[in-house]
């Protein structure tokens, strides 16, 4: 391949039908640029999609699993044995909690080197009101400067606090307070489902960016967390961050093995988001790929009419005892040429596409705060792998014409001209 | 080189065709010497091209052995019998061949190019001396299409003598020229291989070229006359 003759004729072939070589380059151009631009476009629109699910969950819960009680039909299947309705009716309403939580937490943070971070919470269902307005929210125990570490609230923070929370303090999202008017220092009343009620101040406003979280949200402290839904010392559920927002099913599978708890994964929860993206991804691969056929195609006729026109000069070179190899080396060369400088070329347009896309800027939420229009992933790997790709294709484009070529028999071409 | 004939065909028969075979050539027995200067006569259809491509390692025999510089070639497959071209043979056809998009001193070199990079530094002055004694000196960086037809086919005559073969093959070479160049580049054949001592075989219609030569070795249908 490294032939310094089949590299000289392959560049003056190049350059002699300069012409052609240019189009060519810009057949493979036109498919890189849109490897990348695609490539780069899906990726940030899937990493933007991912991210507005698990942004504001653990990626990994750790809890008691739900208790299903025996139904009265079932009960009385069984032979003879005695049916405590009292019984069932305290299973049902007690809280699903996890007494021994210290020792599962370090547990949990030693697991795995991709367990980025790990945090008890106190979750349950509650009333939160003000005067005469009342409004079921989500209230969330927890400590917050180890829950920052899963999910983000203290960057959010419009005003007031997270980190620190006191005793009797809540931090809740914007949307919450302006429904219910509030600003840092107001009263707010709280009633969980079990019947415990709360005076608690607020010390933090927050905008999360997930509409769900800011309009129905309050953080407190994990202690009130606890004396609200009744649960004493103990912790109803244990979020886990990881390094590898994919790995969270195989991590929860692992963890399985490990907890007397249920492990559950986002990925459980959002298999039809998953499968969205998937597809999303497929179609984009599939249009990436009629493209690259599409060069090939145009790369592999290009070469085959070099080498028909210049049947007899091949001919002559291989009289003159060039050997199959060396032919060979010509046209897989000019392919793999045509597709490198076509595959550079397109790199830098698709990349200054992206690069153009990704400085587009548009207002989010009420707070006034600017995110990128278009979600756009650009890496190294993905304009490396394109190019490699081009090549490939370009190689692959050449195999053909160069066999046609090799094979040419000088006593064909050279007589009877 | 041991004293021997250049190439020496035993006993060559060559038929053509699967389904119905076309004998073409039959017994030939032929050496030619080092430097020697041997033309080949004979009526078309008479199989001169085709003992030509024997001895030019380009075809096999049907039968019998062809022995180039005494190593026999019927066993050695396509890649050793294009080695074998390299080093001892060169080529000049009825028409040039010449690569369009190299220049003139770069088709000269070629046959050194596909040896190597030090192969082809070597000769480059060699090619420059050669070019300008054949009155090219100053086309030395012209294309192929921005010279004549004689001037095209002493290049290609150059360029068949820039490895220094031992046998040089020439099927119609002037059968494309008027007389004057073709009587220029006989001479030219002539003289170079005379210097060179390459043995040179010529394949021709004209007869007062052919007539030139140490020897002619008549061809008809196919069998050497004597």
């Amino acid at each position: 391949m490294f032939d310094r003759f089949a590299w000289s004729v392959a560049l003056r072939n190049l350059r002699y039908n300069l012409g052609k070589t240019l189009l060519m380059m810009g057949v493979v151009a036109v498919s890189v640029t849109l490897i990348i631009f695609l490539g780069a476009l899906i990726g940030g629109l899937q990493r933007r999609l991912i991210a507005s699910v698990t942004g504001a969950i653990p990626h990994v819960v750790v809890r008691q699993p739900e208790r299903v009680p025996l139904s009265v039909a079932d009960a009385a299947a069984a032979p003879d044995g005695p049916l405590y309705a009292g019984e069932r009716i305290r299973l049902e309403r007690q809280k699903r909690k996890i007494e021994d939580w210290p020792f599962w937490l370090a547990r949990l943070q030693r697991f795995d080197p991709d367990v980025a971070a790990v945090s008890p919470v106190v979750e349950g269902q509650g009333f939160m009101s003000r005067g005469a307005r009342r409004q079921g929210v989500a209230v969330v125990g927890v400590i917050p400067e180890r829950h920052n570490a899963v999910v983000d609230i203290q960057s959010k923070l419009v005003t007031g606090r997270f980190f620190g929370l006191n005793a009797g303090e809540v931090a809740l999202g914007y949307k919450l307070a302006d429904e219910f008017s509030l600003r840092l220092g107001d009263k707010i009343r709280l009633v969980s489902i079990e019947g415990n009620a709360g005076t608690y101040t607020v010390a933090g406003i927050f905008d999360s960016g997930f509409a769900a979280v800011d309009g129905g949200t309050i953080y407190l402290t994990l202690r009130d967390g606890q004396t609200l839904f009744g649960v004493g010392t103990a912790v109803t559920s244990i979020g886990l961050k990881l390094g590898d927002i994919f790995g969270a099913d195989a991590m929860a599978r692992r963890l399985a093995l490990q907890v007397p708890y249920e492990t559950r994964s986002w990925m459980e929860d959002n298999q039809s988001l998953l499968s969205g993206l998937r597809a999303q991804s497929q179609s984009s691969n599939l249009i990436v790929g009629f493209t690259i056929l599409g060069a090939g195609f145009g790369i592999a006729s290009m070469l085959i009419m070099s080498v028909m026109s210049q049947l007899r000069e091949i001919g002559i070179l291989k009289a003159m005892g060039a050997n199959r190899r060396q032919i060979t080396a010509v046209f897989a060369v000019e392919g793999m040429l045509l597709s490198l400088l076509g595959g550079a070329a397109g790199a830098v347009q698709g990349s200054a596409l992206c690069l153009w896309l990704a400085g587009f800027r548009t207002t989010a939420s009420a707070t006034g705060r600017l995110v990128e229009t278009f979600p756009v992933d650009l890496g190294p790997a993905l304009i490396l792998g394109s190019i490699a790709i081009a090549v490939g294709i370009g190689f692959l484009a050449s195999l053909y014409p160069a066999w046609r070529a090799a094979r040419i028999n000088p006593i064909d071409v050279i007589r009877g001209a | 080189m041991d004293a021997g004939p250049v190439v020496e065909l035993r006993a060559v028969n060559k038929v053509y065709g699967n389904g119905v075979p076309t004998p073409v050539l039959f017994d030939i027995d032929l050496a030619v010497a080092k430097g020697e200067f041997v033309s080949i006569v004979g009526a078309s259809g008479s199989g001169k091209t085709t003992l030509l491509n024997l001895m030019g390692l380009l075809d096999s025999p049907t039968s019998g052995r062809i022995l180039l510089n005494g190593e026999d070639t019927a066993r050695l497959d396509e890649d050793a019998r294009a080695r074998l071209r390299l080093q001892y043979l060169g080529f000049i056809f009825q028409f040039h061949y010449l690569l369009p998009q190299f220049s003139v001193l770069e088709n000269v070199l070629i046959p050194r190019r596909i040896m190597g990079r030090q192969a082809e530094r070597e000769q480059r002055e060699r090619a420059v001396e050669l070019l300008e004694r054949v009155g090219l000196g100053n086309r030395l960086h012209y294309r192929p299409g921005q010279i004549s037809g004689g001037q095209q086919q002493r290049v290609a005559v150059v360029r068949a003598f820039i490895n220094e073969p031992a046998l040089v093959l020439a099927d119609e070479p002037t059968g494309n020229l008027d007389s004057a160049n073709s009587k220029a580049v006989f001479a030219l054949m002539r003289e170079i291989s005379r210097t060179l001592g390459t043995a040179f075989i010529l394949v021709s219609h004209d007869e007062a070229l052919a007539s030139q030569a140490d020897r002619i070795v008549p061809l008809v249908d196919g069998r050497i006359v004597h």
